[in-house]
């Protein structure tokens, strides 16, 4: 037990966002006292959230700009693709996007709530396809913890008996909203191509569950946070549940750049500096959590040397920064002229996806009619949103016509994400930078990107296949034509970089075993998306905090029979 | 030396035309350029060679009050320019059946705001914005010695016929011209539809909180989108007897 301005803490926990967030809850639920130390800022999503305000009440009607590359209503704070300050370098030939949030909460106060889970493929890549590693777990082992992350954090959605999406056990989501209309549409287009159209699993609440947050009342985007905790941020639910124990302390602009480890070699102390003072804090630490973002972790281990670990702590397997892998990104527009000056409705829906397009493509792959390994899946974008100030883009003329036909075209465009897996290479990876500093004196990340073939044909596929999707709704396409290789975006555009700290069966291919313990330093343990061994097209949130949840049980055993 | 230039009288731009010739002030350095006779034909006016300084500055910053929000930047626009951009909005965005027009709804001080915005994206709008209004002023000179807003409308509207469309003008003496309109009409129909008026004419229905389930389309929705789907071949969409 160590102690702070007389709180006492057995565990310390570095972030506050999925993992963090997560990690903090299970262990105090658990009867475990936690100190998390969070980067940024103090965040109250209750008073700071514009839950109605419109783009004319924002500066540039709420358009992005450096600033706020997101819109000047999303609610990342003191972040974006740079933080003033904290920059990271990139490699010759390299593009490579990271987004930060210096905030309680991180991420999750303005994520996309979008939480497919990983299915059974998704856990034993390598068994499948011969790319890549095999998880040390499999899909029906963390099942129970999907389950128990599902119900508690509140997500809506169904089980559409879809290859590859698990059916969620009976009870634990909740109602997914009906389809808009041009989701209608995508679906029967879809149908008549043998493709999937199903609901979207969104961490957004629809029915009251008694504590404390309120259902979706289908207004305002979840970009911007969400003041009546109905989109789910950690702010409004894990870190008050957890203070709610009594057992969590909090302190935020402490920013960690060093766990210490003492003889023997396990972990003692961290070290951060306080951002409000530019000062450094050693603090004494029984046990580690880290989960301040897969590539925040990687740095922290990589910059915690010592003449026992002159690699890095935890860093015996030369994997730390290894395996950083995003999502694939690229985009397919179109507009369908049917649907010019369609009937007006109010389709803010949870403002997010209602209907989605899942990959189709595994039993294909697995006959080997595919020239890429790895699946996608189609976000979609169709409907009558807020207007903005590009509303008016894309008429001719001038005059009652043509504002006739900014209303006309209103609602009838639409448009394709496409986000993908990538299989790990070892041209992906970060490192730290031997020259380069930010503010506070902490040498920063240095990323090397390439993507490769297999992206690169799997973006080939989505783009003919987003066209193919485009006119079977009668529509055209008004994405211009582009090659594989001109469409896919940066690495980290998608903002779900993993892998860095892998888990997995072998102490010297992993960075962590299946529990998210590090192989070196028994008291430390990583709980963000640094422990993934691969990256699904599903989105990476829900899996973090199963995981989180599942071995911030695991580790709370330990603690309590005396090992740990 | 202001945007505007009302010191060339019709005389002078009568001259200018007659002569093919080939000067133009440089309202930046207040000099006069002298310009090859093939950029300033009788086609049109030359885009005005400004030497416009950016703005820079601090913006809103990365944590601005979401809640209460407020712009930090002065606005930098002259009373002349935005009375012809008021002139230039209406026409492109007019009063009709479906709501005011867009002056009406402040669109010219968004547009101000717009390009005086320290960010490089407003700058490089406010780099057409600016010569655009004095290339319009220096055209109204040109066809009929009075600037844009002394013009008839009949002079007003055929200057902006010559660069509102794409598949008209296609000459290298338009192409500057055409890229400004294109974006002041993007800018004025957004700053228009995006106001509560402008929200209301487009018929956005939405920002309106709900109790219990998404209602889901109303049925004149549907009843639209089964005529598409039949066109489409597809089956169409049961619709529910009774919506709340």
């Amino acid at each position: 037990m160590a102690e702070l301005n007389g709180f006492e803490y057995d565990v310390v926990v570095v972030g506050s966002g999925a993992g963090g967030g997560m990690a903090a809850y299970t262990l105090t639920k658990e009867g475990l006292r936690v100190l998390m130390l969070e980067a940024g800022r103090d965040y109250d999503p209750i008073e700071e959230t514009p839950m109605f305000q419109t783009n004319a009440e924002a500066p540039l009607r709420g358009t992005s700009n450096k600033d706020k590359n997101f819109g000047y209503y999303d609610a990342t704070v003191d972040g974006g693709w740079q933080v003033p300050g904290e920059p990271y370098t990139m490699a010759e030939g390299t593009k490579f996007m990271l987004w930060r949030a210096r905030m309680l909460g991180g991420r999750t106060n303005h994520w996309g709530r979008l939480v497919p889970r990983f299915g059974p493929y998704d856990f034993k890549p390598k068994t499948r396809d011969g790319y890549g590693e095999d998880w040390p777990i499999d899909y029906d082992e963390i099942e129970p913890w999907y389950d128990k992350t599902d119900h508690l954090i509140g997500v809506c959605g169904d089980n559409p008996g879809v290859d590859n999406i698990p059916d969620v056990t009976e009870g634990v989501m909740q109602p997914a909203p009906e389809p808009r209309v041009m989701e209608i549409l995508l679906k029967k287009a879809c149908e008549s191509l043998d493709i999937p159209v199903v609901k979207m699993r969104r961490a957004v609440m629809t029915e009251d569950k008694g504590d404390g947050r309120s259902p979706c009342f289908w207004a305002t985007n979840c970009g911007r946070g969400c003041s009546i905790g109905a989109a789910f941020q950690t702010t409004t639910s894990l870190i008050p549940f957890a203070k709610a124990t009594g057992r969590l302390k909090v302190v935020t602009d402490a920013m960690v750049k060093w766990v210490h480890t003492g003889e023997a070699g396990q972990a003692n102390a961290v070290t951060y500096v306080d951002r409000q003072t530019g000062k450094d804090v050693k603090l004494k630490a029984p046990r580690v959590v880290l989960a301040p973002s897969a590539t925040e972790t990687a740095r922290i281990l990589l910059n915690s040397k010592s003449k026992k670990y002159p690699n890095g702590l935890a860093n015996s397997s030369g994997q730390v920064g290894r395996n950083l892998m995003d999502s694939t990104g690229a985009g397919v527009s179109g507009h369908v002229p049917a649907m010019q000056g369609r009937p007006r409705y109010n389709e803010d829906g949870h403002t997010g996806n209602h209907y989605y397009v899942p990959w189709w493509g595994y039993q294909d792959q697995a006959k080997g009619k595919l020239n890429f390994p790895r699946g996608y899946h189609f976000e979609f974008g169709g409907r009558f949103s807020e207007p903005n100030i590009w509303t008016g883009g894309g008429v001719d003329g001038y005059g009652k016509k043509a504002k006739q036909a900014v209303r006309d075209k209103y609602g009838s465009s639409i448009g394709f994400s496409l986000r993908g897996e990538m299989v790990p290479n070892e041209n992906c990876y970060c490192e730290i930078d031997s020259e380069v500093k930010d503010k506070w004196g902490i040498p920063v990340l240095k990323f090397h990107w390439k993507w490769a073939e297999s992206e690169i044909k799997q973006v080939e596929h989505g783009l003919k296949w987003g066209e193919k999707i485009i006119k079977a709704m009668g529509g055209v396409v008004t994405s211009p034509k582009r090659t594989g290789e001109e469409a896919i975006l940066a690495g980290g555009q998608i903002i779900h970089e993993v892998g860095t700290t892998r888990m997995g069966d072998d102490p010297k291919t992993s960075v962590t075993n299946k529990h998210g313990q590090t192989w070196d330093v028994d008291n430390l343990f990583v709980m963000d998306g640094g422990v993934f061994v691969s990256s699904p097209h599903q989105n990476c949130t829900i899996t973090i905090m199963a995981l989180a949840m599942k071995n911030a049980t695991w580790m709370s055993k330990q603690i309590k029979r005396g090992v740990l | 030396m202001t945007a505007f230039r009302k010191d060339i009288d019709r005389r002078t731009s009568m001259k200018w035309m007659a002569s093919m010739a080939a000067t133009v002030l440089s309202a930046s350095a207040g000099t006069y350029e002298t310009l090859a006779a093939d950029a300033y034909g009788e086609e049109s006016s030359t885009w005005p060679a400004l030497t416009l300084k950016r703005i820079t500055g601090p913006g809103y910053g990365t944590d601005p009050d979401l809640v209460s929000p407020k712009t930090p930047w002065p606005l930098t626009l002259s009373t002349e320019e935005k009375l012809l951009l008021t002139r230039l909005s209406d026409l492109i965005c007019p009063e009709d059946s479906g709501g005011p027009s867009a002056s009406h709804v402040g669109v010219v001080s968004v547009i101000d705001e717009w390009v005086s915005a320290p960010y490089r994206s407003q700058q490089n709008d406010r780099m057409l914005v600016i010569p655009g209004l004095q290339w319009v002023n220096e055209e109204a000179q040109r066809r009929s010695g009075r600037s844009f807003l002394d013009s008839s409308n009949k002079q007003q509207e055929a200057i902006l016929d010559a660069i509102a469309y794409a598949d008209k003008g296609f000459g290298e003496e338009l192409k500057m011209p055409k890229r400004f309109f294109s974006k002041l009409r993007q800018l004025v129909f957004g700053a228009y539809f995006s106001s509560p008026e402008g929200m209301k004419d487009i018929g956005y229905m939405g920002n309106v909180p709900i109790e219990g389930p998404w209602p889901g389309p109303t049925r004149e929705a549907l009843e639209h989108l089964n005529t598409v789907l039949e066109n489409l071949g597809y089956k169409p969409e049961p619709i529910p007897l009774v919506q709340e």
